[in-house]
């Protein structure tokens, strides 16, 4: 089946192509323009742009908090059911076929749920199983589990902690390693109740930063494409913007990616010792060039907050609203659900103007990327309201008009003139998150490429026109036409499967026997649990 | 080996397939009640949604209370494997279901080896009758309090540890609270079969005042590990745990309303689509409801219109099954696959509807 999108404007950061022209596919692949060939079909991208499809490398969008936070929230899911797309609820995403429908509506392709605790892997992949149309990832989370905290407590070698790494990335099929608030899950089932880079794990001896360097080496030295994904101490607390940048300098040399920055960009200055640190967070990643971040947007409304980092969640639960909250401590790590409403007042709008100092004063979009943190910051589908406040300053400025101006004044937003260009747009949705996560197949346009691709209709109304993409196609069949569904079909997980070591499994099974009574299997699954077909896709580690 | 059967005749599978399918579609209103594992579950729910029918659980009861509780108030909540390796102190709340013995006869023995250092302290919160004193082996300290049930015994423990008054008298109150103190990671184990809403949130509101100061949490022991294992399923495919229909085309939940046994008892279901993937006695066919029964059989079930034979899960044919062990959802690998999937009896079923059929009711 040869296809031709025909006179878009073609926005492909990668191979440097930008312009009017057309795109060729050829069954899942885009191809070079064939010399004499016709097209099966043709499509008319006049007055459109033309991107490979997004990928969102930072979204709860599966597994066992994600569903224990729909158990908590029926409610958001009424709001949702009755009265479709007017309650600020209505499109939260929160089954997983609406996830699926509604990212494909606005040309995301593949997104990566990045907090997989490794004892529930299968539930996360049957969730994401049942995702459509879209590929979807998972970072799996180490960092507070008793076997590696063991290890680095007993000086174990690097190669057995890599060893230990990749059967864990091998066996949960991860794409990548996450650690959380390294040590803080530990240390709060020891009633501890703060916790920072420098401080020990009770029990273990271990600092929270000899947790993060031992996973970036292991990371780095498996070949693992993702760097370690760090979600770092502190995260909400005034004066956070201390921890991140000690993260930051610890990165030394070597790749960190640190996620939702945003939730760190918070100085203690003014009269209610709660300001932002954007501008200077922003100049130190800037200046760190190993360094990646993505935002952890803060949109205002109704979200839920969905985190492993236990310990921030329970200091967190007396803001809940609406009044209830979930707080799991689990093998390793655990998990709290707070729901919470983000509103005009002075702290949501520090937060708010603090995510959107990062995207606009971090220079090189090939390092910055583009989240809410899901749902987080606020539902993935505040994401067109969020490429337009980035790609219109005027829209900020409305915005900013009904916030305090004492939190503003508390930032340097509304001195910022930059607006995104679509160039830009696309580096950060498309190119430097497909590099960024090893996926050489996607994020461009080139020929050889998978064809996911989206055709958006340009106009004024930037929201708009993110909202509902005019064409999507992934793996070169048409899923979306005009912002609705034209096609379901079932996508796969990305992962890498490096082979496990066997006297680590040995060790691992003799282990599970010991210290939980059960044999490794209940740990682990074989792909038939999932009942599809093809449920996987493999990513290549380094060389 | 027979697997199918129209009324008391033995029918080749697709053939009851079809008279199931033709059932559902001219049914009014359909009611399924499952107890199947977590495949059977999503494939329940993707019939369920095109014909317009309601979904409970086999016995839901407790699911139910469980799912409700966190709805209404949320909690705190350890997992099984961290609670073997950590807790120093247990507290059963309430009696120990059967189906859970082996599993808290193990807890009971094992000793924690992180962190509080390797012992482990054994109480239950409940009235006296029945209650064991011994657990594999081991003391059980039992707090009751005359007169009351479990809500108003677990009532007066709050109330007590929280240096309140009460007028009556709770057994070993005093060895409890010394405990309580001397314990660096008390865990309670409760489950919906014998605690009702009330008792459960009480136990969260006694944890969440100890959290103040120091750790604690709860595990839940389900009371059914297929019915929870359908909550969850139902919960990210459909946003909802069950007793949640798909009359109106879109999933509503509603606890009263979807209770398969209500919806029969009161004539408003005509169809009940019986899913037991562990068999058992068939419910009586309900007056002017016709009944559709998916079960672990080899016979047809009594009163059926429908009736297809399935394996027991993860003993028949390989599953996915929620587990009270490690607290999420397993493979189950069968030792012989030697009978249907409920999954691919539903799928033969779905496979039989008319293109794009509505909800009728
Ligand atoms: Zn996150």
């Amino acid at each position: 089946m040869l296809t031709r999108i025909s006179g878009g404007e073609i926005v492909d950061p990668l191979n440097g192509r930008s312009g009017t022209g057309d795109l060729w596919i050829e069954d899942e692949t885009i191809v070079e323009p064939p010399a004499s060939r016709r097209p099966d079909a043709t499509f008319d991208a006049s007055g459109c742009i033309v991107m490979a499809g997004a990928i969102d490398i930072h979204s709860h969008i599966g597994g066992g908090n994600v569903n224990t936070a729909r158990l908590l929230l029926p409610e958001h899911y009424a709001a949702h059911a009755s009265r479709p797309a007017v309650t600020p609820l209505s499109s939260l995403g929160w089954t997983a076929f609406e996830t699926g429908r509604l990212y494909a509506r606005m040309g995301f392709t593949t997104v990566v749920e990045p907090a997989m605790s490794p004892g529930s892997a299968l539930h996360t992949h049957l969730e994401l199983a049942d995702i459509p149309i879209i590929d979807k990832a998972t970072l799996a989370i180490l960092g507070n589990d008793d076997f590696l905290l063991s290890m680095i407590r007993d000086d174990a070698s690097s190669s057995m902690i890599e060893d230990y790494v990749a059967w864990t990335v091998a066996s949960t099929r991860a794409l990548g390693v996450k650690v959380i608030n390294a040590g803080a899950a530990t240390a709060f089932k020891e009633n501890v109740r703060t916790f920072s880079l420098d401080d020990v794990v009770p029990s273990y001896g271990v600092s929270s930063r000899r947790i993060v360097k031992t996973l970036q080496a292991a990371v780095a030295e498996l070949g693992i494409p993702h760097p370690l994904h760090v979600h770092c101490n502190n995260l909400g607390a005034p004066g956070a913007a201390e921890t991140a940048a000690a993260t930051i300098a610890a990165a030394e040399g070597v790749p960190l990616h640190l996620a939702h920055l945003q939730f760190y960009g918070y100085g203690t200055e003014g009269s209610r010792k709660f300001s932002s640190a954007g501008a200077r967070l922003a100049e130190l990643v800037n200046a760190t060039p190993e360094i990646t971040i993505d935002i952890g947007q803060v949109m205002f409304g109704q979200t839920v907050t969905i985190s492993s980092d236990v310990m921030r969640q329970f200091s967190a639960r007396g803001g809940a609203d609406p009044r209830k909250s979930v707080i799991i401590d689990g093998d390793g790590n655990g998990g709290g659900i707070v729901p919470y409403r983000y509103r005009k007042d002075f702290y949501g709008s520090v937060q708010w103007a603090v995510g959107l100092e990062l995207f606009l004063l971090i220079d090189d979009p090939w390092r910055v990327f583009f989240t809410t943190d899901h749902p987080n910051g606020a539902p993935f589908t505040a994401y067109p309201r969020l490429f337009e406040l980035l790609m219109r300053k005027e829209a900020r400025r409305e915005v900013a008009e009904g916030l305090p101006k004492r939190a503003l004044s508390l930032t340097t937003l509304p001195a910022i003139e930059r607006e995104y260009s679509f160039e830009e747009v696309a580096i950060m949705t498309r190119a430097a998150p497909a590099k960024l996560l090893g996926l050489a197949d996607r994020g461009h346009l080139g020929a050889g490429a998978l064809a996911d691709i989206a055709v958006y209709r340009k106009q004024d109304d930037v929201a708009r026109m993110f909202e509902a993409a005019a064409l999507v196609f992934k793996n070169g069949e048409l899923v979306v036409r005009d912002g609705e569904i034209e096609k379901y079909r079932w996508g796969r997980a990305l992962r890498l499967n490096p082979s496990p070591d066997k006297a680590m499994v040995r060790r691992l099974e003799a282990y599970h026997q010991e210290r939980y009574g059960l044999s490794l299997d209940w740990f682990t699954f074989p792909d038939w649990a999932i009942a599809r077909e093809n449920p996987f896709g493999e990513v290549p580690c380094r060389a | 080996m027979a697997v199918a059967w129209i009324g008391n005749r033995e029918v080749p599978l697709a053939r009851a397939a079809k008279k199931a399918a033709e059932l559902l579609v001219s049914s009014r209103c359909p009611v399924f009640s499952l107890d199947t594992d977590v495949h059977g579950t999503r494939a329940a729910l993707a019939l369920a949604a095109r014909v317009g029918a309601s979904c409970d659980y086999v016995n839901g009861e407790a699911a139910a209370r469980e799912a409700a509780v966190i709805a209404a108030s949320g909690g705190m909540f350890i997992l099984p494997g961290e609670a073997r390796r950590r807790a120093d102190m247990i507290v059963f709340v309430g009696e120990i279901p059967e189906s859970h013995r082996a599993y808290v006869e193990e807890l009971a023995i094992s000793v924690p080896d992180l962190a509080t250092g390797g012992k482990r302290g054994l109480f239950l919160i409940g009235a006296d009758r029945g209650a064991p004193k011994r657990l594999g082996g081991r003391e059980v300290t039992l707090l009751s309090c005359e007169g009351t049930d479990l809500a108003g015994t677990l009532a007066a423990v709050r109330a007590l540890c929280a240096g309140r008054k009460v007028t009556a008298e709770v057994t070993n109150i005093d060895g409890f609270k010394g405990a309580l103190a001397e314990a660096g990671f008390p865990v309670f184990l409760f489950g919906g079969g014998e605690a009702d809403g009330l008792t459960l949130e009480m136990l969260q509101g006694l944890v969440s005042d100890i959290n103040r100061r120091k750790r604690a949490s709860t595990l839940h022991l389900p009371a059914s590990e297929k019915a929870w294992g359908a909550a969850l399923t139902s919960t990210w495919t459909t946003g909802f745990p069950l007793r949640t229909g798909f009359s109106r085309g879109y999933p509503e939940h509603d606890p009263w309303r979807w209770n398969a046994g209500r919806m029969l008892d009161a004539g408003e279901a005509d169809l009940h689509l019986w899913l037991s993937a562990t068999g058992g006695e068939a419910p009586p066919a309900a007056a002017g409801a016709s009944l559709i029964a998916v079960a672990k059989t080899a016979r047809p079930a009594v009163g059926a219109d429908v009736t297809i034979a399935v394996g027991d899960p993860g003993l028949d044919h390989d599953a996915v099954s929620y587990s009270v062990r490690t607290g999420t959802l397993a493979a189950v690998a069968a030792r012989s696959s030697s009978q249907l999937p409920a999954a691919a009896v539903l799928r033969a079923i779905i496979a039989h509807l008319p293109e794009g059929a509505e909800a009728p009711c």
